[in-house]
């Protein structure tokens, strides 16, 4: 676990994981692995394994509960992982 | 990292290599097509393919969602992106795709307001805070996606927004597998199914292909075990005469996939009669569009769009790129005048594309095979 607080973005900060010299996590079908950190609905705040804390749309997953791990794509969780995963 | 390192481990992958090797049956070649673009790109990025034997074939097929929109859709975004009072989002590869006349990029750079989003509810966003503009979302992807925009839609109706619009250009992965299927220019021996697709849609939409053309399927995740392992389980399955779908992402993939997502995208969605596909030409109910319910939503009926549709030019060779009928580098344009920079086509602009993905990661050892060095 990182000693840093983790950095808290929103979906508008988080250009970099969409950009147009990079390429783009979301035209790739590229879909991320989070843990929920606070659980609430609609969007939940999910932190990644980068330390990176941003709003995720729960609708398809819930209930979510603190520690759940949640695959994201395009801002919105499509699967539920395993609690190690 | 979990489920990265153990995922790339050197010594389980000379295992797994040895083992294929041992599958294959002298004289044979096996023809398998990864559909997705995200394996494409981890093939070329860790380079899978030179731990196969020669006889092992990997075709790659259409499903990188930026390569194949066709260049009049990409016109008609152009056309709405310069609409005045308009601010008109996408996600970021799709700013360099070309059209017939430029890039939603240029367009941008010619004063229009198109901004990249990462998630369609970052457009949903934008147009909260902007009430006196009319925000359109250029939606875009296979079932991975589609669910985010129909939450989107939800949320925005739900809202009562009334400056929010979605050019829908979503579609759908079994459609362009019959096609290929049916296909007189390809002999395929197996598929390496989509992992994220399937996250949604489950294992089941690929029975027809082992009931109906005797291929296996094995779905797959997106590290470099993960392929190997999957073209391993296919070559056992070839090699034993079977033919049935299998999950090797397990751990990511419930075979029934996402119900809650699949009724949302029932809810906010209908299948179009027809769509064309890029290189593959007009695929019957292959995308989707939005239902009654949510028509008052669609840009392509609330604003004029000019629909007309534009031929690729003719030294591009994408069309037999997405088929897996030629290979990146058999393109008479590839590197050349068609390069990430200066892509001509749009299979060199997304880094799932196959040939953006082969230019980055795999020219550089064709290069070095080729010289000896």
């Amino acid at each position: 676990m990182s000693a840093n607080p983790p950095l808290q973005v929103d979906h508008e900060s988080y250009e970099y994981a969409c950009t147009v010299v990079d390429g783009c996590l979301t035209c790739g079908d590229v879909a991320v692995p989070v843990t929920v950190v606070e659980a609430s609905q609609p969007d939940a705040i999910c932190r990644d394994d980068h330390d990176q804390q941003g709003l995720v749309g729960v609708e398809l997953v819930a209930p979510v509960s603190k520690g759940d791990r949640l695959l994201v794509h395009g801002g919105v969780a499509i699967a539920r992982l395993e609690a190690n995963a | 990292m979990k489920f990265v390192d153990e995922f790339r481990d050197g010594d389980l992958a000379r295992s797994l290599a040895t083992q294929i090797a041992a599958l294959a049956e002298p004289g044979r070649h096996y023809k398998v097509m990864e559909v997705c673009g995200g394996h494409t790109h981890t093939i070329y990025k860790h380079g899978i393919e030179d731990h196969l034997p020669e006889t092992v074939e990997l075709v790659h097929g259409p499903g990188c969602p930026v390569c194949v929109i066709p260049m009049g859709r990409v016109d008609d975004a152009i056309a709405l992106a310069k609409l005045p009072d308009v601010i008109f989002t996408c996600f970021g590869d799709m700013m360099r795709v070309p059209g017939g006349d430029g890039s939603l990029i240029d367009a941008k750079a010619e004063g229009a307001d198109v901004r990249f989003v990462y998630s369609p509810l970052d457009a949903l966003k934008i147009a909260r805070k902007n009430p006196d503009k009319q925000v359109i979302f250029l939606a875009i992807g296979f079932e991975t996606t589609a669910p985010s925009t129909a939450l989107t839609l939800m949320r925005a109706k739900a809202e009562g927004l009334e400056n929010f619009s979605v050019m829908c250009n979503h579609v759908t992965i079994v459609p362009p597998l019959k096609a290929l299927l049916e296909s007189p220019d390809l002999r395929l021996d197996a598929f390496i199914g989509p992992g994220h697709v399937s996250t949604v849609v489950g294992c089941r939409p690929y029975e027809f292909i082992p009931a109906q053309y005797g291929q296996p399927v094995v779905v797959a995740g997106f590290e470099p075990l993960d392929l190997l392992q999957s073209i391993y389980m296919i070559m056992k399955q070839l090699g034993e005469g079977r033919a049935e779908v299998e999950n090797q992402y397990g751990r990511v993939v419930p075979w029934e996939g996402n119900m809650r997502a699949l009724d949302v995208l029932d809810e906010v969605f209908e299948l179009r009669p027809f769509f064309e596909w890029r290189g593959l030409g007009f695929i019957s109910q292959s995308a989707l569009k939005l239902s009654d319910a949510y028509a008052d939503f669609d840009a392509e009926l609330r604003f004029d769009v000019p629909g007309v549709r534009v031929a690729d030019p003719k030294a591009c060779q994408c069309g037999e790129v997405l088929k897996g009928v030629i290979k990146p580098w058999e393109c008479k344009v590839f590197g050349t005048a068609c390069t990430p920079e200066t892509p001509i086509g749009t299979c060199m602009v997304s880094s799932e594309g196959a040939c953006a993905a082969y230019y980055n990661f795999g020219r550089f050892a064709r290069s070095k095979a080729r010289t000896g060095s």
